[in-house]
């Protein structure tokens, strides 16, 4: 018998018993969107929670700190240096390397003023860091006393009993910077220090993209060493050397993620500190895959129910066909046509009810997304959550495969019995 | 040696539960090609037996089974199964036309099976049912057609792949007398034509005047048989 006859043949089947067959599509449809549709609830929470901490910051940056170790054990503190710079340089897969020297300072705009973490950084790193401007530049190595701007700066007039918008031009101002941690808030009676107030000049303004890179401001390191040195001497403390020079933190930026966890187990045996936002995904991951795992086994149980479905179809319509099955045997069809002729039967209820599942799990997830997200997505811990069911493409491949592979398998028992029928007993069957 | 079919020393033992009954003892026959036998027997007298194993439908519980110089009984079921396309047509006493399909594809179903492409299958099925007279009800369902029409559909859908053997179980008990004869008229007539060996099950002494030799069954044993020489003296009536 030919492929081109069998599947006639079947289509032809399944056709004369339309509501049956459609019953039983509609019980695998119901199983394939069920299963679909509570799996990506879990790809959305996990697209969700990916989302969020890269909204803290790069996800393939390390931050290097210094470790905190007891000396009364015998441990040697590992000091966070130009030396640890070219240590840590020398890694494999590392992208781009800045150390951090960060201090706390005031922005002095006219009469308003804006207290902001400093960030020192080697200028010529801030591309690979992933640092976008949405206005003017980013910095290079021939500044001196140039600012890049975190996108959330506020500046507040501290004179100023109610308080109005600034209208500040953060581009054209003339704006100073010192590190006086008092600015602004005059206090009598107390030591005043004279603290050297500095000319800055904006290179540019960052693009709003996370937490980590749109707060404080950034400046050549070099600068910051500088204020940092003139604040000492001006407080009447003991200047560091400048070997001596210790930096906040070095930013080490990775290729890859899949490579951060490896590199961050490579500098802690170094004797440094090194965390990432990766650390933090991973263990979302995990929560991610635990929940998805309960919605995907709940889905699972339509499906299974489904399957049952197939073969009861498939077992009534061997009943009823039997004398047709028993006649075709007599007239030549051989035992791997009738075998074939019902596997095809059943796999194509599987394989109809899959893609109809497919179709009505997009609807389902669309309707989900737009009228469902907040309902939903509270329930599942996903505050402000836009999209809260995720199909990914190689889903909608594996759930057409999988309902296919669940009608053969459902297919399979009352094939094989309708093969093994005696013609005869089929025939004088009444 | 013009032996077509040799049955020797056949013995069937159906068991139900406890019990052995015993549907075949101990048969020997020898069937020329193109010859007409008739196996007439009351039921139980294992007529419908031999005809199922001379099929290959069943296996005999002892004996052999010789068609040609195919030994059926040493068979397994995929080749029965081959033997049965090219060499087998059957004609069933209910008809057994499947009721979904219509006369055409009832009859060029067989060929199906054979893997013969649509076309020619098609051709075939049409010129067997306009020989049967049936070339006005081509695309007819069987509920749609006379207990006589289903039956010559049958009687097509057997004869379309042109086999050496046909086999008809009772073929003409649900069919009133003038049908009868038409039908066997007709059955005869195209085995005759192609040249084909054609076994008869019947209780019905009617049909007897058809064929060259007449089985006698009774309790699974041949009773006698008697050589027809009057063969075809009905046809001048």
């Amino acid at each position: 018998m030919s492929k081109l006859d069998l599947i006639l043949m079947g289509i032809k089947n399944l056709w004369r018993r339309k509501l049956r067959t459609s019953l039983t599509i509609l019980g695998v449809v119901i199983g394939t969107s069920a299963i679909i549709v509570m799996l990506s609830l879990g790809f959305g929470l996990t697209y969700f929670m990916e989302d969020q901490i890269s909204q803290w910051g790069s996800l393939t940056t390390i931050n290097v700190y210094k470790k905190w170790v007891d000396p009364t054990l015998g441990e040697k503190e590992v000091k966070l240096d130009d030396k640890a710079v070219e240590a840590l340089r020398k890694l494999p897969n590392v992208q781009a390397i800045s150390p951090v020297l960060e201090t706390f300072g005031t922005v002095i705009n006219g009469r308003y003023i804006a207290q902001v973490p400093i960030k020192g950084i080697i200028p010529e790193t801030m591309e690979d860091f992933g640092f976008e401007v949405e206005e003017g530049r980013l910095l290079t190595d021939r500044d001196e006393f140039a600012v890049v701007f975190g996108k959330n700066t506020h500046f507040w007039d501290p004179k100023a009993r109610v308080y109005r918008e600034p209208k500040i031009n953060l581009m054209k101002d003339r704006m100073r910077i010192t590190l006086d941690p008092n600015y602004g808030y005059d206090m009598p009676g107390q030591n005043r220090v004279n603290y050297k107030e500095y000319k800055i000049k904006t290179a540019g303004v960052l693009v709003d993209e996370n937490m980590d890179l749109s707060y404080g401001i950034y400046m050549p390191i070099k600068d910051v060493q500088l204020m940092i040195r003139d604040k000492e001497k001006a407080e009447g403390q003991k200047t560091q050397g400048r070997s001596e020079l210790e930096y906040s933190k070095i930013d080490v930026k990775v290729a890859d993620v899949k490579q951060v966890a490896d590199l961050q187990d490579t500098i802690r045996e170094m004797g440094f500190e090194a965390y990432s936002l990766s650390d933090a995904l991973d263990f979302i991951k995990e929560q991610a895959a635990i929940i998805q795992a309960v919605l995907g086994g709940i889905g699972a149980i339509s499906l299974l129910v489904a399957a049952i479905g197939i073969t009861n179809t498939m077992i009534m319509s061997i009943y009823e066909r039997t004398r047709e099955i028993g006649v075709m045997k007599v007239i030549g069809a051989s035992l791997k046509d009738i075998r074939d002729l019902f596997l095809f039967e059943s796999a194509l209820i599987g394989l109809l009810g899959g893609s109809l599942g497919i179709a009505f799990s997009y609807l389902l997830s669309f309707l989900l997304n737009k009228f469902g997200a907040q309902a939903f997505g509270e329930a599942l811990g996903m505050y402000g959550a836009t999209k809260i069911s995720v199909i990914p493409f190689w889903l909608v491949l594996a759930a057409m495969a999988f309902s296919a592979l669940i009608g053969v398998l459902s297919g399979y028992f009352p094939a094989r019995r309708a093969m093994n029928l005696s013609a005869l007993e089929a025939i004088r069957m009444e | 040696m013009n032996d077509f079919i040799i049955l020797r020393d056949l013995t069937k033992i159906y068991r139900m539960g406890e019990e052995k009954i015993l549907a075949l003892n101990n048969i020997n026959l020898t069937i020329a090609k193109g010859k007409f036998l008739c196996l007439l027997g009351t039921s139980g007298s294992g007529k419908s037996t031999l005809l199922n194993l001379m099929a290959g439908l069943e296996k005999p519980t002892k004996g052999e089974i010789i068609i040609g110089k195919h030994h059926i009984d040493k068979m397994n079921e995929r080749e029965v199964t081959k033997f049965r396309q090219l060499n087998v047509g059957f004609i069933f006493q209910s008809y057994n036309l499947i009721p979904t399909l219509t006369a055409m594809e009832n009859v060029s179903l067989g060929l199906t099976f054979k893997g013969i492409p649509r076309a020619k299958r098609n051709k075939m099925a049409k010129k067997m049912l306009e020989n049967v007279g049936l070339g006005h009800r081509l695309h007819h369902k069987p509920s749609e057609l006379s207990g006589g029409q289903q039956q010559r559909v049958s009687i097509a859908r057997a004869f379309v792949g042109n086999p050496k053997i046909i086999f008809a179980d009772e073929p003409t008990g649900n069919l009133d007398t003038r049908t009868t004869y038409e039908v066997m008229d007709l059955m005869t007539g195209m085995a005759k034509e192609f040249k084909q060996t054609l076994i008869i099950v019947t209780h019905d002494m009617e049909l007897t005047q058809y064929v060259d030799r007449i089985v006698h069954l009774r309790d699974g044993k041949i009773e006698r048989i008697e050589e027809n020489l009057m063969k075809g003296e009905h046809m001048q009536a």
